[in-house]
């Protein structure tokens, strides 16, 4: 598995999960979930969650991906370039809605919620299409 | 849409330098193993310059190593 590969795979292994929890929070809104520290507690549980998992991830693949031969090459770039243009246009399409659509009805940890929303989608989107890039994905050329 | 078949003879260009491994054909045109084993799969097609030095590497011309065939019905200029 290429380094690239793997730290996408990785990504997604540690947001998915973290923030499909926090977003089920979110919509089920318990009662001790209504102040602000509470929020603020259960976004930084998400974060915390994703960045650990990545962390621990990179350091015990870390030494893996070290060596001759596992530079990214021109076919990683084309991997990455592709899955970034898709992953672009999800944030821009997402960002014009939270932007300049959700504050003319919705308000406070709505957007907060709906701007994260829009960031995972386009992470998760840009680190499935590198991982599927590598698995029979679109045949790419340089 | 006109579907380009880019085919190659990597894999028995391979076999006649005796058997080299994709990591070391790698290795010598600054490539991972993964990616020339797409390129023999013909799921990436390299950049001009790789295709070239691939080709060097085996002492072979870039079309003898490399084959294109156009779509159906794509002419070429002046026919």
């Amino acid at each position: 598995m290429s380094p690239l590969e793997r730290r996408a795979r990785l990504m997604l292994w540690g947001m998915c999960p973290a923030y499909l929890v926090y977003f089920v929070l979110q919509i089920v809104a318990p009662t001790w979930l209504t102040t602000l520290p509470a929020r603020l507690a259960c976004l930084a549980a998400a974060a915390g969650v994703h960045v650990t998992v990545f962390a621990i991830g990179s350091l015990v693949f870390g030494r893996k991906d070290r060596g001759p031969g596992l530079t990214a090459d021109e076919r990683d770039l084309a991997i990455e370039g592709h899955a970034t243009r898709i992953a672009y246009s999800v944030l821009l399409i997402g960002m014009v809605f939270v932007g300049m659509i959700m504050p003319f009805n919705q308000g406070g940890w709505q957007i907060v919620n709906g701007a994260l929303l829009v960031i995972v989608l386009a992470e998760t989107t840009r680190n499935l299409l590198v991982a599927r890039g590598y698995r029979g994905g679109p045949r790419l050329a340089h | 849409m006109p579907i380009e078949a880019m085919t190659n003879d990597i894999r028995l260009l391979r076999f006649l330098a005796d058997d080299m491994t994709q990591a070391e054909l790698g290795l010598r045109v600054g490539l991972t193993r993964q990616t020339i084993a797409a390129i023999e799969q013909g799921r990436y097609s390299p950049s001009l310059d790789v295709a070239f030095r691939i080709a060097h590497v085996f002492g072979k011309r870039i079309d003898d190593v490399f084959k294109w065939t156009p779509a159906e019905g794509e002419g070429e200029a002046g026919a």
